[in-house]
């Protein structure tokens, strides 16, 4: 196990490492943050000595060994966007409202899932399988987005049951929360619902039908738990997925000032210390995300070989 | 409230009476009211002004964006501004119509020589942290703008690069000196904001905002929101409204459903075609002129009859009522605001006529020709809309029109491009200091960075503008220079948008011809 | 996927195909088809759903390509004296027949460019994800060995990547255009086929026949062409419908962010940011018609997929079948 989380630790590595490389490529090839830090009428002669400046006129060799430096002190520079704060405390500004999202998110979508797969299941193809079922196909198959708009149509410029934007997370994270959670809610049930399904069909199950347990003690005790191996997995992927910045859609929807939202105004300022700060953060927490999940499959599943 | 109507909402009587309204008042204001208390029969009283003002009322404002840095020194940013204005004071200030008055200073400045200027100041001011304001804070001031200008720190270079220094005359003189002659310091010092000596040296003052003026800086959560609260010591009138909590949302439908929602006091950037959904609307002509840049020199724009063409097919008065929900003026062939130096009154917009454009394209023999008009979405009100409206009438005036919407990042690089000029790029001009130079001098004079021509004589009438100190004599050599921009069609004018806001049905706020919006000149009615 | 199976080289970084693929399988409609061995048509006749979305499919295919040139309408014209016509159904005129915009747009014939838009994208990425992803998967399939080690690590570290984030950044630096946006996805998405293609070519290759080709003197290519190809046309079809889906869910979100598809390009993601920017208060019609169709075609896809995944893979027919009969004690026929 300790050998596994130390080989996952050194893969996870290259992927950060990679990352962080690829943005700095990229950006420093062909953005220019100077163009959007200053005003219109800025003349040539200010651009290029604010250029020079910040150290943008060197060569991308002396940027990059510059930059390798920094990166070992974990220094990714300083926003130029949000002017006088540095890349990595703007991250931290902006990402807890982001945990704030997908945790209320992926807490509708757990308390959700579970109860619908299991109504579902326990009569395939029945009118509630199909009813439910469907719904949930709906629910995955709807972009965040218009689902977002609809929502804020209905529930806020219609009913004013909600407020958006900035603001408390009880009245104002309730709808970006929901619009996250639906997708999720209608891939976890379709999960729990054919587990289950497979489960029911195990020897044991039928052994347990045999000795005369009742139907919900079946699915409640034995058949719920073993279904929470492939529950896992999607829920981590979603959780995971969420993290990595698909929260963009549904924070720009709403308005919520988390990190996506962040990051979709970094790029569009070409902010490399930001862009490159957000990704960096983002990829280590998907790596750290990744094993703890790993470890959590050993512990629901001994039979799991952690290689 | 100047001008205020109390016809039923949604009318376009309304509309046209407060578009002559606006133009009554000439640069002045009119504020809408929808009158929802009447709507929802409400007995508590009425909010049409006239009810006392509440002392000690909290308000809430929604922003369109985050402040990207709290030091006015640093950034050129309207979201900085609507803040700090509140908390920091200039020598100067402008009156409702953007008339220059005293601010910190007793009066205007008087000139000692061409290049220097004295500022008598006002006595027993002191800033936040107690210390007072004298000579040697606007020194102190002074000195930092230039050293941040000579350093290449400040994205305001275009603001202050002309000056040169300051020297203490005694407690309460100063001498702010200039490289050459200089018309627009005075513009300039309504601009620059007075920090406190011990601020001269700090890198950044974000974190740190110390100013003089009738609000102090309480807290800051990146991201969400900014809390300022009145400041007792104020030397002015003591203003009405205590707290003041800035939230920024970029979405104009997110901003409009919380002020519905009684969350904002105020909004700024109301979308025109949401005037009817807020509970109040003000607005004012502002100094915000959408422009197309045509290229003078090159391409098939050279021809000024061609020039002129492009002005004639644009229905302006259909881009006002559509584009800008009746919220906008048409432009009179210039990029400049009545309300501010060099105007030049003779001039009026071209007359749409698509029939005598469409003639005088084929007379140019450029039927079916490409025309390229580059623009970006998204900066600006309703951008998209405007484009793609004028590609729609260049296209009935029988050119094809190239109309590439672009990433602001790629707009800018052609916007920057001075051997490749684009045909028509499309720009909203505006005018921080309500001074023509810097707005002239970046699109109409040769080599301007949105300038599309390379009129000598143009060029040093704007040079000869900056130089001359009478106001008299500039405006003089203002109107020739707006006339042969006008004469030749180096542009496309269209129609200045008028800044909207919306209000609760609480507020009560007359918008300023500068923008500034001043939480001292605001009350809130129970 | 309880356990690992022959293609996920991981337990849980698994591609997102990958987990809609789970997460549609076993729906209870397709039963009914299961039961019958007379061809792939009429078992889906029978599967109501699956039907009604190839349908639904087929019109929009048919939409796009013939729909522009019969209404010969060009979405981009516009004119400002003509904006927000209603609807035929609501008193408007034929010439509009769902009105027009606050653009002066003609509604309809910017839902049909936008359904040409999403179509070509979906198409252009699966195609070329698709056969670049497929020939690392052979390559390093068949190879084994330190290829396979470093294709799949390149794999592995490339599916760690904030992909969306990373399709944001170059765009917003490139521009965005049809061949640009195809070009990121594809290079985005190829990763999963890589995966799937190298899983069946590593269980092909320990089968006897296979060996026995190679025994007799078979030239790789040939094993490749003749044996391993064949077994990956099931699995690819379905994956390659689900995939479709999900670049078309992709061009649209990046288009909505303002970082996809711009003028004169038209795509639904920007017409419903351009409508939900300027019609939330208003006419919000303009916001769902193009919401509407967007999901639908998800929708239609996502169902269509899951009626081929059952009617594709016998093994599934009876696993299914099985199942049904005795979850529920009597199947649903």
């Amino acid at each position: 196990m300790g050998r596994y989380i130390a080989r996952r630790l050194g893969q996870g590595l290259v992927v950060i490492f990679g990352v962080t490389i690829f943005v700095f490529v990229i950006t420093r090839l062909i953005g220019d943050p100077v163009k959007f830090m200053l005003p219109l009428s800025a003349t040539p002669e200010q651009r290029e000595a604010r250029r020079s400046a910040m150290g943008l006129n060197d060569s991308i060799l002396t940027q990059f060994v510059r930059f390798l430096g920094d990166l070992l002190r974990l220094d990714l520079g300083e926003s130029t966007y949000v002017r006088g704060h540095s890349a990595l405390s703007v991250v931290f500004d902006y990402l807890p409202r982001t945990i704030q999202l997908v945790a209320l998110g992926m807490l509708f979508a757990v308390v959700l899932s579970i109860p619908l797969g299991v109504l579902a299941s326990r009569k395939p193809g029945g009118i509630t399988d199909r009813v439910l079922t469907t719904l949930s196909l709906i629910g995955l198959s709807m972009p965040q987005f218009f689902l977002g708009f609809m929502l804020l149509i209905a529930f806020t410029v219609k009913l004013h049951w909600f407020e958006t934007g900035p603001g408390p997370w009880t009245s104002n994270l309730v709808l970006p929360a929901v619009c996250l959670a639906l997708p999720a809610i209608g891939r976890l049930s379709i999960v729990v619902r054919s587990s289950m399904i497979d489960e029911m069909n195990t020897q044991y199950v039928k052994v347990a039908k045999a000795k005369g347990m009742t139907q919900r003690r079946i699915m409640g005790v034995h058949a719920l738990r073993n279904a929470g191996i492939p529950y896992v997995t999607l829920l981590g992927w979603e959780l995971i997925r969420a993290l990595a910045g698909y929260t963009v859609v549904v924070e720009s929807v709403f308005n919520w000032p988390g990190l996506g939202f962040m990051a979709k105004t970094a790029i569009k300022n070409q902010d490399f210390y930001l862009i490159q700060a957000i990704v960096f953060v983002i990829a280590v927490i998907v790596v750290l995300l990744n094993i703890v999940i790993d470890i959590a499959y050993k512990v629901l599943d001994p039979r799991v070989d952690l290689q | 409230m100047d001008v205020v109507s109390t016809l039923p909402r949604g009318n376009i009587l309304q509309k046209r009476f407060r578009l002559l309204g606006s133009l009554l008042a000439l640069s002045l204001v009119a504020v809408a009211c929808s009158d929802s208390s009447k709507d929802t029969a409400s007995t508590s009283g009425s909010s049409d002004g006239t009810a006392a003002p509440v002392k000690g009322a909290d308000i809430t404002i929604a922003l369109g964006s985050e402040p990207t840095s709290l030091d006015p020194y640093i950034v050129d940013d309207g979201a900085e501004r609507a803040i700090n204005d509140n908390i920091y004071e200039t020598l100067l200030s402008r009156d409702a119509g953007g008339t220059l008055q005293p601010g910190l200073a007793t009066a205007l400045p008087t000139q000692t020589d061409d290049t220097t200027w004295q500022f008598k100041l006002r006595d027993g001011v002191t800033f936040h942290d107690g210390s007072a304001f004298n000579a040697d804070s606007v020194v102190a001031s002074i000195n930092r703008i230039v050293k941040l200008v000579a350093d290449s720190a400040t994205d305001n270079d275009g603001f202050y690069k002309t000056i040169t220094g300051a020297t203490k005359v005694d407690d309460l003189t100063v001498n702010i000196t200039t490289a050459g002659a200089d018309g627009v310091l005075p513009a300039r010092m309504y601009w620059l904001k007075m920090i406190p000596t011990s601020a001269e040296t700090t890198a950044d003052l974000s974190d740190s905002l110390v100013g003089t003026g009738p609000y102090k800086f309480v807290s800051r959560t990146v991201g969400s929101d900014i809390k300022i609260e009145v400041n007792p010591e104020y030397w002015g009138d003591a203003p009405s409204i205590t707290n003041v909590t800035y939230e920024f949302v970029a979405e104009g439908g997110t901003r409009l459903a919380g002020l519905k929602s009684g969350k904002y006091d105020l909004i700024t950037n109301l979308p025109p075609q949401d005037v009817d959904q807020a509970p109040q609307s003000a607005n004012v002509q502002g100094q915000e002129h959408p422009v197309l840049i045509l290229d003078t020199d090159e391409g098939i724009t050279a021809d000024p009859n061609v020039r002129l063409a492009l002005n004639m097919a644009v229905d302006k008065q259909a881009i006002i009522d559509q584009v800008y929900g009746g919220f906008a003026v048409a432009d009179a062939s210039q990029i400049l605001s009545p309300s501010v130096l060099g105007f030049d009154a003779d001039l009026s917009a071209v007359v749409y006529d698509a029939a005598k454009a469409k003639q005088m394209i084929t007379d140019a023999g450029l039927d079916g020709k490409t025309i390229q008009l580059v623009g970006e979405a998204g900066r600006w009100l309703n951008d998209r809309e405007l484009l793609e409206a004028i590609a729609g009438y260049w296209k009935a005036a029988g050119l094809n029109v190239q109309l590439d919407i672009l990433e602001f990042g790629a707009y800018l690089d052609v916007l920057f491009d001075r051997t490749n000029r684009a045909d028509a790029i499309f720009v909203s001009s505006s005018n921080d200091l309500l001074d023509p130079d810097r707005q002239l001098s970046t699109y109409y004079q040769a080599g301007g960075v949105g300038s599309s021509n390379t009129n000598e004589e143009l060029s040093g009438l704007i040079d000869q503008g900056r130089q001359q100190l009478d106001p008299i004599e500039r405006q003089a050599t203002y109107e020739k220079a707006v006339k042969i921009a006008a004469d030749g069609s180096y542009f496309v004018w269209l129609a200045s948008n008028s800044d909207l806001y919306g209000l609760s049905t609480r507020m009560s706020w007359t918008p300023r011809v500068d923008s500034k919006l001043l939480v001292k000149e605001m009350s809130v009615t129970s | 996927m309880s356990v690992p199976d022959e293609y996920t080289s991981e337990l849980h970084d698994v591609g997102e195909a990958e987990l809609a693929e789970e997460a549609l399988h076993g729906r209870p409609f397709e039963l009914a088809a299961v039961r019958s061995r007379s061809g792939l048509l009429p078992d889906l006749v029978r599967d109501r759903l699956g039907f009604a979305s190839l349908i639904f499919l087929v019109l929009l295919v048919l939409g796009a390509i013939f729909g522009p040139m019969i209404l010969d309408i060009d979405p981009n014209a516009g004119n400002l004296s003509n904006a927000m016509q209603s609807p035929v159904w609501h008193g408007g005129s034929w010439d509009h027949i769902f009105g027009t915009d606050w653009q002066g747009y003609d509604v309809l014939s910017r839902l049909l460019a936008g359904a040409r838009t999403s179509l070509v994208i979906g198409v252009l990425v699966v195609l070329f994800a698709g056969v670049f992803g497929v020939l690392v998967g052979l390559w390093s399939g068949y190879k084994g060995g330190r290829t396979d080690r470093w294709l799949m690590g390149w794999v592995d570290v490339q599916v760690s990547f904030p992909g969306l984030l990373l399709a944001m950044l170059l765009i917003a630096l490139v521009g965005g255009s049809v061949a640009s946006i195809t070009f990121i996805l594809a290079v985005n998405g190829w990763m999963v086929y890589g995966r799937m293609t190298r899983g069946v070519v590593l269980s092909v290759k320990e089968r006897p026949f296979v060996e026995a080709a190679e025994i007799i003197g078979c030239k790789p290519k040939r094993v490749v062409f003749t044996h391993i190809l064949p077994n990956l046309v099931t699995p690819l079809a379905t994956l390659a419908v689900l995939e479709f889906a999900r670049i078309i869910l992709a061009e649209a979100a990046l288009s909505f962010l303002g970082l996809g598809i711009q003028y004169p390009g038209v795509s639904w993601g920007l017409d419903i940011s351009r409508a939900g920017d300027h019609e939330l208060f208003g006419n919000q019609w303009l916001i769902i018609y193009p919401g509407l169709l967007l999901s639908l075609t998800v929708l239609a896809v996502n169902l269509l997929s899951s009626w081929l995944r059952v009617a594709l893979d016998p093994q599934e027919r009876e696993k299914k079948f099985a199942a049904a009969a005795i979850g529920s004690g009597k199947g649903a026929a």
